[in-house]
């Protein structure tokens, strides 16, 4: 019966989704993927994450298509993912292969390499400027601008050495101060292709996580700050830079790095935070020992590594707070997940909702008579 | 020069290259597309450092292209949507495979421009180590 009245919706869907497309050109001007792909930068990074599909040029369309609106960017993304095929499995990316532009530690003043801020709005005023209106009247000041800043460039020396550097960690490992683990082969599970069971893996646990969407796993990381969990991190390190990403040769039975098919690079943001944590001696008495937690995302969108860093740790040791209930955080943070869900609710119930009064009538006539 | 090199230089050349450089192949052997420049994705596998553990970072646009030179395969492949850039590393692949006359003129083309790109990097690295901190400035600014 339900169908009866959504069939009967056709004509007024096909008005509504002019509807929408009149809201999309109403002001007169429409804009070019490529403005969004030089202006939107810290979006196309935020939905290439929760998509999951690095790809900016996609990501621009999609964003044009759902006018800014992040989750529904997030849905065509996914949706236009499930059409393709996996053709193949990258090498393991180390990340001590990133070729870093920024690179800060909250715990060291000095590390090796140095702190390198690149570009980041952490160090500006946060006023808004209204001399970017100028610009709109004048584009030959952002030309100008540009111009001179890549002759500055030009004009550098050449540094010869990649900006690759060992992690500041490592530091602290070799001084004993933190756990030191063996590089575990396991090869990962694929919540993509699996679906996901309790106790979760620490590969499905990353792999929620990374592509989580920004706002709730902020949220929550926000939370396990707070009181609601018991990690509270220092960040040892957080990096912004390009992984290269290679496949092994498909067809031949040459492996190894040097054979591989270099595919092009992808700018992320990663994230160590130390965390200390009291440990049971077998004397009983306790002692202070500092574990990492890890966070990893596309693009530059720092808070979010750094939240996903804090739940790694929550997940990985109990707690009664609900950011250490992997069912919790793993099956709440996806974007796909939560909004499909709450938009879900806006479908017609009709019949339900029906059934639902008819028993609230029935009860109420039920008490009145009584 | 070693595949993993040579692809890397060549994804980041611009494509007037790429295609000279297939042209160049092209002219004095047939090639015939075994796949057509298409879309696919890349599921990238990454260790992270906390505890050393694999897991999927999340995928990656490619575009594939697969010729035959002879009865010698070439496989193009790079981030992004790009037939024809797919097209001519896929033929260039094929004459590296193949080891044919042309192969030793391509590898210094490719090793000359790996050369510029280098340059231009390290300029560029350059200005990026302008935002390095100098805390003995620093301390000196906090002593005054």
């Amino acid at each position: 019966m339900a169908y009866v009245a959504v069939k009967g919706g056709q004509e007024a869907i096909g008005e509504s989704l002019k509807r929408l497309e009149y809201e999309r050109l109403k002001k007169g001007r429409t804009i070019e993927t490529r403005a969004i792909e030089s202006g939107l930068q810290g979006l196309i990074d935020q939905v290439m994450s929760e998509a999951s599909l690095y790809d900016e040029a996609l990501a621009a369309l999609a964003i044009k298509q759902a006018q800014g609106n992040p989750e529904e960017v997030v849905f065509l993304l996914r949706a236009f993912r499930s059409t393709l095929p996996r053709k193949y499995y990258s090498r393991t990316v180390e990340s001590h292969e990133m070729a870093l532009t920024r690179r800060i530690s909250a715990s060291f003043k000095d590390i090796p390499g140095g702190q390198i801020l690149g570009a980041s709005p952490d160090y500006s005023h946060r006023l808004i400027d209204f001399d970017l209106k100028r610009e709109e009247a004048d584009p030959f000041i952002p030309k100008r601008w540009l111009k001179a800043y890549l002759k500055e460039i030009e004009e550098n020396e050449v540094w010869e050495t990649p900006l690759k550097y060992p992690k500041v960690m490592d530091y602290l490992r070799r001084e004993g101060l933190m756990a030191t683990y063996e590089a575990d082969e396991t090869e990962p599970e694929d919540v993509t292709k699996e679906a996901l069971k309790f106790p979760s893996k620490r590969s499905q646990r990353l792999q929620i996580l990374t592509r989580g969407q920004t706002g709730a796993v902020t949220a929550l990381g926000y939370a396990s700050l707070r009181g609601y969990g018991s990690v509270h991190p220092t960040v040892g390190e957080l990096r912004v830079g390009e992984l290269p990403i290679t496949i092994d040769p498909p067809f031949s039975e040459e492996t190894g790095e040097e054979e591989a098919y270099y595919i092009g690079s992808i700018r992320v943001t990663e994230v160590e935070s130390i965390i200390p944590r009291a440990v049971k001696t077998p004397s009983g008495d306790y002692e202070e020992e500092l574990d990492l937690g890890y966070g990893i995302c596309y693009g530059q969108n720092e808070t979010k590594a750094i939240a996903m860093s804090i739940l790694d740790r929550c997940l990985e040791e109990p707690g009664e707070a609900p950011t250490h209930d992997e069912e919790f955080v793993l099956y709440h943070v996806d974007s796909v997940e939560a909004t499909g869900f709450i938009s879900h609710l806006k479908l017609p119930h009709y019949v339900t909702f029906q059934s639902k009064l008819d028993s609230v009538r029935k009860t109420k006539k039920g008490g009145e008579t009584q | 020069m070693k595949r993993r090199h040579r692809t890397e230089i060549l994804a980041q050349s611009p494509t007037k290259l790429l295609r000279e450089l297939s042209e160049q192949v092209e002219n004095h052997h047939a090639v015939k597309v075994l796949e057509e420049p298409n879309s696919g994705l890349v599921m990238v596998k990454m260790r992270e450092t906390a505890m050393k553990s694999k897991f999927y970072l999340g995928e990656v646009l490619v575009t594939e292209c697969k010729v035959l030179l002879g009865d010698t395969l070439g496989l193009g492949i790079l981030r992004g949507s790009h037939k024809k850039r797919a097209y001519y590393l896929a033929v260039i692949d094929a004459a590296f495979n193949a080891v044919i006359e042309e192969s030793q003129e391509l590898a210094e083309r490719i090793k000359e421009e790996g050369v510029r790109i280098q340059t231009a990097l390290g300029r560029e690295r350059q200005q990026i180590l302008k935002t390095k901190v100098d805390f003995e400035t620093l301390d000196e600014e906090v002593k005054a």
